[in-house]
């Protein structure tokens, strides 16, 4: 079901993704030079992205007499995406001479608009005045006298008539009216074609307009014929209503109608010289029959002479994806009341909506053309799938009775698709295109939470007290002094052992009182022994241990000219006390042990004063 | 470089990872069904919870607009835009608003590029930025000095100097900003119909100018209890307006 789900909802969301379809429109003639006797073809195109499009409104055009000629359009569904392309075709029939306007044409589809310029057609005089402007004088002279005739044996010189082929018909089957408009006497133009209204009837024109000349009652009058095909709704009474055709009647009848010149001699009159009469026929009244029992269950109203065929636009598929099944109806009748033929159990396929196309022709007099309808289907499981035969049931009038009518099977090899297969996504709108804006806003809400981590970051870094950041500049200066100090020490070695020299001495005799507490006497003196050596080496500068006794007091004068000569007794006193003890420790006592750390510590005090840098 | 390099590309993705639906979406509905006035009130009651939402700014920003009022919605948009600079939708609703005031955003003589990547980071980006750069370089200058001598002393000297410079042009960056934004130090003119300019701070002295609502202004002097002083630099005058009518942008020193 997931897989049909993009689908179902492009095809539940289409008409109101077609309101946003691209529509376009363009109108075009067969043709920018008409004679004032003949008729020009206007098609008009319309496209869009969408299963339908809107018709066009044509313009109010006074100078043309406008017939509806047919139409017809192309639909297309290509991955998914409808394009449809709908042409209608007019016949334009001139009614004035010079250059003639057809007016910008528009279409709506309801919110989007389009337009097609304007068309400038030049309507030049009768193809026959021009091409033979050297009549037969004889010629002219035999119709010269068929106006003064017509006037002088009193027939009416202009009449319309509307006559219907057959006033008994079933609903659907096509009744031709022909409305003739019969004139003796040169008009100032062509006359205008007012369409009647019809009572269960619908109307499709039947151009183009024919133009002769026939002889009634010893008159001869030119005329032109107007064919309007005519369907029943329903059965019961119907009616033509009354129709009117304008013409502008001369005052004075100068110009023959009959004469090849007659358009030049028409327009040498001046529009003053013409008055505006109306004509109009009686109401008609037709008999529509019932029409008779027995229907087929498949029968929807169609009436006429169809054929059905049946098509996909493949013949392989894969599971999930969409193929387009078309049903073609084919012949003549009323093919825009023919509605979709119901397809058959199809239980190997999922079948979507339907699209419909419509081609109308008008040839002989008769409408007939094409209606498909075209179906989605996606097949559900693979193998060897077939269409059954699609039905269409339709009345025939002619030969007043129901016929059936069925397409040939049509079979599918559907192989697995691909997991996550591409599915079918009508997007009528996503066809690529300029884009327009129309107007401007603001954007829309958001739904976010809260600020993106690096503002929550940044604020939260910010938010740290102040002194927290004097931290990491501490720590810098602390590290470069540490390496000042170090960089002293390396270059000043003996200046630190200088300095440093009382701090273990003091470090040495605290470690040997606590020998001599734990009864360690020898070690204590050891210790002391050492200590004293390593002190006077580092304020002296040199290993004072290698030395002699007085070698050693020598240099520390040397070295400290200001040490006392009681000071050098005191340390040599001190000296030969603790190597006596040191060398022999059999001598060592607790008690005398003590003493000469007692007497170290207060020769130190005595010697930090004398022994100065 | 690398890091810095990297440290960007970070900076641009990192917004889109921190997202995720919010109570705002309740308001959002209110908003959506134009029932714009309550929404409004939603909006304000997060950021009365979570003043550095941005997101909630611009909704707030945009329900003002839909009631008409267009200061307050300028005001907050520019809070916004503040605090995320780099938000698509904030800087186009701004930029917006500020047109149906007379402004825009980017200023016609600076290209949009420029002004993009001048904006790219928040004062308070900025400023953070400027701090870490700062301990960078504190750390691995006191790296450098320890481990003197050494080749990963020399490295970490390295690297305390770019952290330097960074730090350097961090403040830089927010130096200017502090100075030619106006968003630094500004506010935005609430009041409907505008706001009055007078001579001085009080009413004996004399109207010479008004600034029409939405106006974005400088905040040359905040001292007086009851006016700002104020100075419009497209104009390039100055005067004194009642602070009741100027809604300074730093959400911090708004009384809400």
């Amino acid at each position: 079901m997931k897989k049909f789900l993009p689908l179902l909802l492009a095809l539940l969301l289409g008409p109101a993704a077609a309101a946003r379809a691209n529509l376009s429109v363009t109108a075009e003639t067969d043709r920018d030079t008409v004679s004032i006797d003949g008729n020009l073809y206007l098609t008009v195109t319309v496209s869009g992205d969408s299963h339908s499009v809107p018709e066009p409104k044509l313009p109010n055009m006074q100078n043309f007499n406008v017939y509806d000629s047919g139409r017809s359009q192309s639909i297309s569904i290509i991955n998914g995406r409808i394009t449809t392309s709908v042409s209608f075709t007019y016949i334009l029939s001139p009614r004035f001479l010079g250059v003639q306007r057809i007016p910008a044409i528009t279409v709506f589809n309801g919110k989007e608009k389009a337009v097609a310029p304007e068309i400038q057609i030049n309507v030049t005089k009768a193809q026959q005045a021009q091409a033979a402007p050297a009549q037969p004088a004889a010629r002219r002279q035999t119709r010269q006298p068929a106006a003064r005739q017509a006037a002088q044996g009193g027939a009416e010189p202009i009449f319309l008539k509307a006559e219907p082929d057959r006033r008994s018909a079933y609903p659907g089957e096509q009744i031709n009216l022909s409305i003739k408009f019969y004139t003796s006497v040169p008009l100032s133009s062509n006359p205008q074609y007012v369409p009647p209204s019809f009572k269960n009837l619908i109307a499709e024109d039947l151009p183009p307009v024919r133009n002769g000349e026939t002889e009634l009652n010893g008159v001869r009058y030119a005329f032109s014929e107007i064919k309007t095909a005519l369907f029943a709704l329903n059965s019961g009474p119907a009616e033509i209503r009354p129709l009117t055709v304008i013409a502008q009647v001369p005052s004075q009848s100068q110009v023959d109608p009959f004469d090849p010149n007659f358009f030049q001699n028409l327009m040498a009159m001046s529009g003053a010289q013409g008055t505006s009469r109306e004509f109009n026929t009686e109401a008609i009244k037709l008999d529509i029959k019932p029409l008779p029992a027995g229907a087929p269950a498949d029968f929807n109203g169609a009436v006429g002479a169809y054929t059905v065929s049946a098509s996909a636009d493949r013949a392989e598929a894969k599971t999930g994806e969409a193929v387009n099944f078309s049903v073609t109806i084919t012949g003549n009748g009323n093919l825009k009341a023919v509605t979709a033929p119901k397809l058959p159990e199809l239980a190997d396929f999922k079948v979507f909506d339907t699209m419909s196309s419509l081609d109308v022709r008008k040839e002989g007099d008769v409408i007939s053309g094409k209606k498909t309808f075209t179906y989605i289907l996606v097949p559900r499981t693979e193998g060897r799938r077939t269409v059954p035969p699609v039905k269409f049931a339709f009345f025939d009038p002619k030969a007043g009775a129901y016929r059936e009518v069925r397409t040939e099977p049509v079979t599918l090899l559907v192989e697995k698709g691909a997991e996550g297969g591409k599915s079918v996504y009508f997007n009528p709108a996503a066809a690529p295109g300029p884009v327009t804006p129309s107007g401007s806003d603001i954007r829309y809400v958001k739904d976010l939470a809260s600020a993106p981590a690096l503002p929550r970051f940044a604020e939260g870094i910010n938010a740290l007290p102040a002194p927290l950041h004097l931290l990491p500049a501490g720590l810098l200066l602390l590290a470069f002094w540490l390496a000042r100090l170090n960089r002293f020490r390396s270059a000043n070695p003996l200046l630190f052992r200088f300095r440093r020299a009382r701090g273990e001495a003091d470090r040495d005799i605290d470690e040997a009182e606590a020998l001599i507490k734990a009864g360690k006497t020898n070690e204590a003196v050891s210790v002391l022994y050492d200590s004293f050596m390593d002190y006077l080496s580092d304020k002296c500068g040199r290993k004072v241990s290698a030395l002699t006794m007085k070698k050693a007091t020598d240099l520390i004068k040397q070295r400290f000219p200001a040490a006392a000569d009681r000071s050098l007794e005191e340390i040599r006193e001190l000296w030969g006390a603790l190597e006596l003890r040191h060398f022999s420790p059999e001598t060592a006592a607790a008690e005398g042990a003590s003493d000469l750390a007692k007497k170290y510590a207060l020769l130190l005090e005595l010697l930090e004063k004398e022994l100065r840098a | 470089m690398k890091l810095l390099a990297l440290f960007f590309l970070l900076l641009q993705a990192a917004p889109a990872a921190a997202y995720d639906r919010s109570e705002l979406a309740e308001f959002n509905d209110l908003y959506k069904t134009g029932r714009y006035e309550e929404a409004l009130e939603g909006y304000r009651s997060v950021l009365a919870g979570d003043p550095a939402n941005p997101s909630a700014w611009y909704n707030a920003g945009n329900a003002l607009f839909r009631l008409n009022r267009p200061g307050p919605a300028v005001l907050n948009y520019s809070r916004a835009f503040i605090l995320d600079p780099r938000s698509p939708d904030i800087r186009a609703n701004l930029d917006y608003a500020l047109k149906q005031t007379g402004q825009q955003l980017v200023p016609e003589t600076v290209p949009a590029a420029l002004h993009y990547v001048y904006y790219m980071l928040s004062d308070g980006e900025l400023k953070a930025a400027a701090l870490i750069c700062f301990w960078l370089a504190c750390l691995a200058g006191a790296a450098g000095f320890l481990l003197d001598g050494s080749a990963p002393g020399r490295a970490a000297g390295r690297a305390a100097a770019v952290s330097a410079v960074m730090t350097l042009l961090a403040l830089a960056w927010l130096g200017g900003r502090v100075t030619t934004s106006p968003f630094s130090e500004g506010g935005v003119v609430v009041k409907q119909g505008g706001a009055r300019m007078l001579s001085g701070p009080g009413e004996n002295f004399k109207t010479y100018a008004s600034a029409p609502e939405g106006r974005l202004v400088r905040i040359l002097d905040a001292g007086d209890d009851a006016y700002y002083e104020i100075g419009l630099q497209k104009e390039g005058i100055k005067g004194w307006a009642l602070k009741s009518e100027i809604e300074l942008l730093t959400p911090k020193r708004t009384s809400k």
